[in-house]
């Protein structure tokens, strides 16, 4: 089946795999200096003491790879007009240096644009590492229209 | 500061936040390369008329602003920083241009007991970011935290 594109590509129900991304604990590092600079996504040993039992992503962190997996794998083979929003985001694990991340998508539901040529798509993403689920976000890009 | 010391309702100004043409397509090329965040010109030819920044660079900077004041928070009766089982309802209500600042803001909206880490209480708060110049809401989602329990005195071994 050909990659969907346009927002009558898609159905509901419809599923998607793609992605693979190396975790590195110099990207966790740098992006928490950045952004979320707390001990646990800092410094191993703080990153033990906590909840999170060692060094450990800043879960914008795992969204952030989560949504370069999704460029990569869907959004920039399509006309994506960016997104509303996120309805419901769950980090369920710890994502830490050498994990490897992939993506399964299942599109959850479908709406047109009352008024511009563009349409919702409703979608789950669960991002994996070679053990179990670590993330599942629920939200909802823009598609541009067929033909308009 | 314990669960116990947030009092629900307490709202905290963050202070703004200046998103520069350089800080988006650069957060961009690494995390979310679509043309209308890479540059200028992928901007204007977009549906958006200009260089607009990630929605998850627009919500990353709320986590840093929060982070670096956390200190503040300790006598406040907010919400410091912490370990989070997620978030909820965000939504990205406008564009973030190249140049625009925002002012951000978190407000505890509930506290809830858990069963099953009794070590833990889940703080709620209703967190925004607006057009420092108008005041239109820009961003917006419902944050949970994790926050540590204040330790009970007469289940101690003393």
């Amino acid at each position: 089946m050909n990659a969907p594109t346009h927002f009558e590509d898609f159905f509901v129900g419809q599923k998607l795999a793609f992605g693979h991304y190396e975790v590195t604990k110099e990207e966790i590092i740098a992006f928490a200096r950045e952004f979320d600079p707390q001990p646990h996504h800092l410094d191993e040993e703080a990153g033990k003491r906590s909840i999170l039992g060692g060094l450990a992503a800043s879960g914008w962190h795992v969204c952030s790879m989560a949504m370069r997996m999704c460029v990569d794998g869907l959004f920039a083979k399509a006309q994506a007009r960016g997104g509303a929003g996120v309805e419901d985001c769950r980090w369920l694990k710890p994502v830490k240096p050498g994990d490897v991340l992939r993506m399964e998508v299942e599109i959850l539901s479908l709406r047109a644009h009352p008024r511009r040529p563009v349409g919702f798509v409703q979608m789950r993403w669960d991002i994996f590492n070679q053990r179990e689920l670590v993330c599942s976000i629920v939200t909802t890009p823009l598609f541009a229209r067929r033909g308009a | 500061m314990w669960f116990e010391d947030v009092v629900v309702g307490t709202r905290t100004d963050l202070g703004t936040y200046t998103f520069t043409a350089g800080e988006i397509i650069r957060f961009a090329a690494k995390y979310d390369p679509q043309a209308f965040h890479l540059s200028v010109k992928g901007g204007e030819d977009s549906v958006f008329g200009g260089l607009i920044a990630s929605g998850w660079h627009t919500v990353s900077v709320w986590m840093k602003l929060v982070v670096a004041r956390r200190a503040e928070f300790e006598d406040s009766g907010g919400m410091r920083a912490g370990v989070s089982p997620g978030f909820e309802n965000l939504r990205w209500v406008r564009p973030v241009y190249a140049g625009m600042t925002l002012r951000y803001s978190m407000q505890t909206i509930a506290k809830v007991e858990l069963k099953s880490r009794p070590e833990f209480g889940l703080v709620k708060s209703l967190n925004e970011a607006r057009d420092a110049k108008d005041g239109a809401l820009v961003m917006q989602f419902t944050g949970k935290g994790f926050m540590p329990r204040k330790p009970n005195p007469s289940a101690g071994s003393g």
